[in-house]
């Protein structure tokens, strides 16, 4: 589903130089719910963002459902990411000019959704638990409401892959539980392929697998012992 | 397609939300089109005015001069227009003698005879008492002006003898409309009417009379066409339309229009600009949004379209804004200063304009905001991720592509702005609009150019100077000279919008102080406004010293001493014979010739030098360019006169022209001082009068001098320059509102950047900095800023100035420095203080409100 190749990213500002990733390789099947743990500056959020296509590589290969992505251009990665990538963000980034409902509507809207969109919206934001909701704006919502919007919008189009950075990281622990839980049932119930970045413990032991990083390499990749069966 | 509703709904929330910011860039827009709007009705009045002027100084659309009596054959074209719809009069000029009892001595004067049913087409003929022309002159009547009633020591209801015949003063001529044009005015006026005039007999078939033929042209027959026609079958006579019949007032019309269609492009730039800058700053400040969209699917051509759909939201709203302020001001204006306007206030808001408006604001809206739109491309949805992470450095291709698409929407723009002005100039002839909107176009691209360049060698310098500075600068200065460059700054962007802005609010100002000085010299105030002819040799002392005695006298007067010639030949040739391109010119008539030794003032020499040391034995003559012109004269001619029964030879050694409001401009010919030794002179003089003392002047000039004539020019001279002083006036009101204009733009661009400053704030409280420190940072940052663009704007004005005095207006621009050093203090203080209006409710606001919205 997901094979990353000798996946690199130096950032050159002209004074100095940075190698953020140092090559990084690994792959995973379809419906496998993957941790990346390590340390603040150990290169996850960038390895998030490049398997999302956010950013460009500076070398090496991302292949998302058999398709190379590294190479495309701006907007078929972004149409790709509309059809295929759901996105869990640590600070929500939810469109502040528009209602909860509209929000998660959104990338539906953008891929030309046609079809039961409206109902499916309302239906999410039934099972995140914000159906007396819908119609307040980002500004009015608490921290962890703002995450569950969020969460109800990653699902939104079905997508074969999710990515969450830090999903909990801005929420107290109880909203942060709240979250994760619903982000673990909406996952089982669609099985998407999920993967986590965080530097959470606690959060990563829920993962199947666990890929640590540090200074911009793979150090450790740990597997639950059944999904190694598997 | 659903994606459409999503983007109308995100623009116009998005405008709910920035309420402030967009209405700003509401009230930019509606300020370019309402000066538009309004300059356009305003100029299309103002053409109206001066062009019904012009003609009440014709009195007619078209005139044809004629010197003898015209021929059955041309009085037969003259019907022919008369069938198609066109009326016509004939006006005669004559001199004659005139007589009363009660004076021993009769009166040379000129006689005007003209059909009061019919003439004239324009204006009207003034009387004392104020009566009609049809009611005053009859076949038994005559008007005569003041100083005849003096000379002749008669009063109204007395009979004077013209011609033989005697006729009954009915009035005093106090007005004519067309006295400027009329022929030469030499002695009082006494006007009859045309069964008057045929009493008198004194115009018979063949005697060279003065006549005018003055036609009022239909609709239907085009001006040009007529003038052509006339102009075939009067090929030696002087036909001219009414724009030809006052240099002054029609001059004054071309700058006007010229200079006001530049104008209201310069508004609508200024509005342009201001709304480029403020949706620059938008965009900056959505660029998460932004980022969230594409990271959730977005393509770039769907974020572009939510933010056109909010530019033409806010270009249509400007729009209705600016016609609305502009019709406002069409009518407020006038209404209010109907004294010194003459044009109702009922300018129409024509739907067409209105719409045109509308349409200049959505297109100057699109236009200005198609670099930030362009920009949303570049935004990488990456950034919400990196936020805090520096750019990476870009490889030269990339950065030759984004060079690209940068120059590419800089040339839509001014490719796209050039063609908008050459569609609103499109009133002028395509020509003329192509050329002002070419030159238009033209300073506006070098002008981007050089701001954007100087703007990032500036940037460089000052980064490069606080690093190698051997002083210690205070960090206060050092901080907000570090602002400017630091990753981030929009300084690059708010220096070249502030530069652009003063480059043409200034521009405004030194275009119209040199046009309106231009203006005034066609007839400047202390303008000489009366003439007093054959003064003799005996008389000048005397006459000098009544004049410096009479009440009511402005200027120290002009004496010009003149000798009375006859042209004899040009080249050896005789006159009788003589030819130009063909045709025969009679100049064989009285010539008045001077003499001087200096080259007198106000002269400028064309061709040719002025003498320094005339050579014994040798005269030499500078010409006037009209008669160099009418005589095909050139350097090295050979004239020759006859004065008084002398031979008088003389060789071409200049050819001159002279401020027209000088006496010596009425004289063609100047010669070395040798030349006119030993001849009988006579003077001319031109004295400036309060108009209501010339009556006094008149009687007591009489009184001493009977043989000396007075002209009285007072009344035509006052109407050229209340003309001019209306246009002046209209010029003064739409730049000062294009001045206002700019101003409050150029503090909008600085304002712009507010949203950056937040978070800068907020920083620099939460690190202990005091409001007095950070504002003492954002002033020296602005105040930099400010000078800077003042100064670079400045530079930019004068060479816009120039080109367009040079090429639109042809007037050489004149350089005074203060309005320069004004220009670029105003700029430091307008950045600073918007700088500081925008900054100061940041500045109360406290710290966790910020980062807690972020």
């Amino acid at each position: 589903m997901i094979d990353v190749r000798g996946l690199t990213k130096v950032i050159d500002t002209g004074t100095h130089r940075v190698d953020i990733l140092k090559g990084i390789d690994f792959s995973v099947p379809k419906g496998q719910f993957v941790a990346i743990m390590g340390s603040s500056g150990s290169g996850k959020s960038t390895l998030l963002g490049l398997v999302a296509g956010l950013d460009s590589a500076s070398s090496g290969e991302i292949w998302l459902d058999g398709e190379e992505i590294t190479k495309l251009p701006e907007d078929k990665l972004a149409v790709l990411r509309g059809r295929k990538i759901g996105f869990v963000f640590q600070s929500y980034q939810l469109i502040p000019t528009l209602t909860a409902e509209e929000n998660v509507l959104l990338p539906y809207e953008l891929v030309g959704g046609n079809g039961d969109g409206p109902a499916r919206a309302k239906q999410l934001l039934d099972e995140v638990g914000l159906s007396d909701r819908r119609d307040h704006y980002p500004v009015q919502l608490s921290g962890g409401e703002q995450q569950r919007v969020a969460l109800a919008r990653a699902f939104m189009v079905r997508p074969a892959i999710l990515l969450a950075d830090e999903p909990t990281g801005n929420l107290d622990s109880a909203n942060g539980r709240h979250v994760l839980d619903l982000l673990l049932s909406l996952n089982a119930q669609q099985g998407t392929t999920l993967v986590l970045v965080t530097h959470d413990q606690q959060l990563a032991s829920h993962a199947a697998r666990i890929i640590t990083l540090q200074d911009g390499r793979v150090i450790e990749d740990w597997m639950k012992r059944e999904d190694v069966m598997k | 397609m659903k994606f459409n509703r999503t983007a109308l709904k995100i623009a116009w929330r998005e405008s709910r939300a920035s309420a402030g910011k967009f209405l700003f860039v509401i009230f930019a827009v509606a300020v370019g089109v309402g000066s538009l709007t309004g300059v356009r009705g305003f100029s299309q009045a103002l053409a109206t005015m001066l062009l019904r002027e012009a003609r009440t100084l014709m009195a007619a659309d078209v005139s044809v001069r004629l010197l003898a009596v015209p021929t059955p054959e041309q009085l037969k074209v003259v019907a022919s227009f008369d069938q198609r719809g066109a009326q016509s009069t004939r006006v005669t000029e004559t001199l004659s003698m005139v007589s009363s009892r009660n004076a021993e001595n009769p009166a040379f004067v000129s006689v005007k005879a003209v059909d009061p049913a019919v003439y004239p087409f324009y204006g009207a003929v003034k009387f004392d008492p104020p009566a009609s022309l049809a009611a005053t002159l009859t076949g038994e009547t005559t008007a005569v002006s003041g100083d005849l009633l003096i000379r002749l020591k008669v009063g109204i209801g007395d009979s004077i003898r013209v011609g033989g015949v005697d006729f009954k003063i009915a009035a005093i001529v106090t007005g004519e409309p067309d006295r400027l044009i009329s022929g030469p005015a030499v002695g009082p006026r006494v006007l009859l009417s045309r069964e008057g005039l045929a009493r008198t007999e004194l115009i018979r078939l063949g005697s060279r009379a003065p006549q005018r033929i003055l036609l009022k042209v239909p609709a239907s027959i085009p001006l040009p066409q007529m003038v052509e026609e006339l102009k075939k079958s009067f090929p030696d006579d002087q036909v001219s339309d009414y724009k030809q019949a006052n240099q002054n007032v029609t001059r004054s019309l071309d700058f006007a229009t010229s200079f006001l269609s530049l104008i209201s492009l310069i508004a609508l730039i200024v509005g342009g600009v201001g709304v480029a800058t403020a949706m620059h700053a938008h965009l900056k400040q959505k660029m998460d949004s932004i980022a969230i969209m594409k990271s959730i699917g977005a393509r770039s051509s769907q974020v572009v379209r939510i933010y056109v759909i909010q530019t033409l939201m806010l270009g249509l709203a400007g729009g209705i804004l600016g016609v609305v302020i502009g019709s406002g001001v069409q009518h407020l204006f006038p209404a209010i200063l109907q004294k010194y306007f003459q044009v109702k206030a009922d300018i129409p808001l024509l739907p067409a304009s209105a719409l045109q408006g509308i349409v200049a604001g959505l297109l100057t809206t699109l236009l200005f905001t198609l670099p930030p739109l362009l920009s949303i491309q570049k935004i990488k949805p990456g950034v919400i991720f990196r936020r805090d992470m520096p750019d990476a450095k870009t490889g030269w291709r990339e950065r030759l592509r984004d060079g690209r698409g940068a120059a590419l929407s800089g040339l839509l723009i001014v490719v796209g702005l050039g063609a908008l002005a050459v569609w609103l100039i499109g009133g002028a002839s395509r020509e003329e609009a192509l050329r002002i909107g070419s030159i238009f176009t033209g300073g506006l691209l070098a002008s981007l150019l050089l701001l954007a360049g100087a703007a990032w060698i500036l940037l460089r310098l000052l980064r490069l100077f606080v690093a190698v500075t051997p002083w210690k600068l205070p960090s206060t200065l050092r901080h907000g000279i570090a602002n400017l460059y630091r990753p981030g700054s929009q300084a690059e962007s708010i220096l070249t919008s502030l530069g652009i802005g003063v480059m043409f609010t200034l521009t405004v100002y030194l275009v119209q102080h040199s046009m309106l000085s231009e203006i005034t010299a066609g007839a400047p105030p202390g303008m000489s406004n009366v003439f007093l002819l054959d003064i003799t040799e005996e008389q000048r002392p005397r006459i000098a010293e009544m004049l410096s005695k009479q009440p009511g006298l402005e200027k120290t007067p002009e004496l010009l001493a003149t000798v009375s010639s006859r042209m004899v030949s040009i080249d050896g040739v005789p006159m009788e014979n003589y030819q130009v391109n063909g045709k025969p010119r009679r100049f064989a008539g009285r010539r008045i010739l001077t003499s001087a030794d200096a080259l007198p003032v106000g002269m400028t020499i064309t061709q040719g030098t002025w003498w320094k040391h005339p050579k014994a034995g040798e005269d030499w003559v500078s010409v006037s360019d009209w008669i160099a012109r009418a005589l095909n004269l050139h350097i090295g001619s050979k004239i020759e006169w006859l004065a008084f029964g002398k031979p008088l030879r003389a060789t071409v050694t200049s050819i001159h022209r002279i401020d027209p409001h000088r006496i010596s401009s009425r004289i063609d010919f100047i010669l070395t001082p040798q030349a006119l030794q030993g001849l009988p002179t006579v003077y001319y003089g031109a004295v400036r009068m309060k108009p209501d003392s010339v009556a006094a002047l008149q009687r007591t000039a009489y009184e001493q001098f009977p043989t000396v004539t007075v002209l009285n020019m007072a009344d035509i001279i006052e109407r050229v320059q209340e003309v001019v002083n209306q246009v002046a006036f209209v010029i003064r009101f739409i730049s000062l509102f294009a001045i206002l204009a700019g101003a409050t733009i150029l503090a909008s661009s600085v304002a712009g950047t507010r949203f950056r400053r937040v978070r800068e704030v907020v920083i620099f409280k939460t690190l202990g900095a005091t409001r007095g420190r950070i504002v003492k940072i954002f002033s020296a940052e602005f105040l930099i800023l400010g000078t800077v663009a003042g100064l670079m704007g400045s530079l930019l004005a004068i060479a816009f100035s120039m080109v367009v005095m040079k090429q639109l207006i042809k007037v050489d621009y004149r350089f005074s420095p203060l309005p320069i050093l004004i220009a670029i203090a105003l700029t430091a203080l307008i950045a600073a203080a918007a700088g500081w209006l925008a900054s100061f409710r940041i500045l109360g606001q406290k710290p966790l409100e910020v980062l807690r919205g972020e």
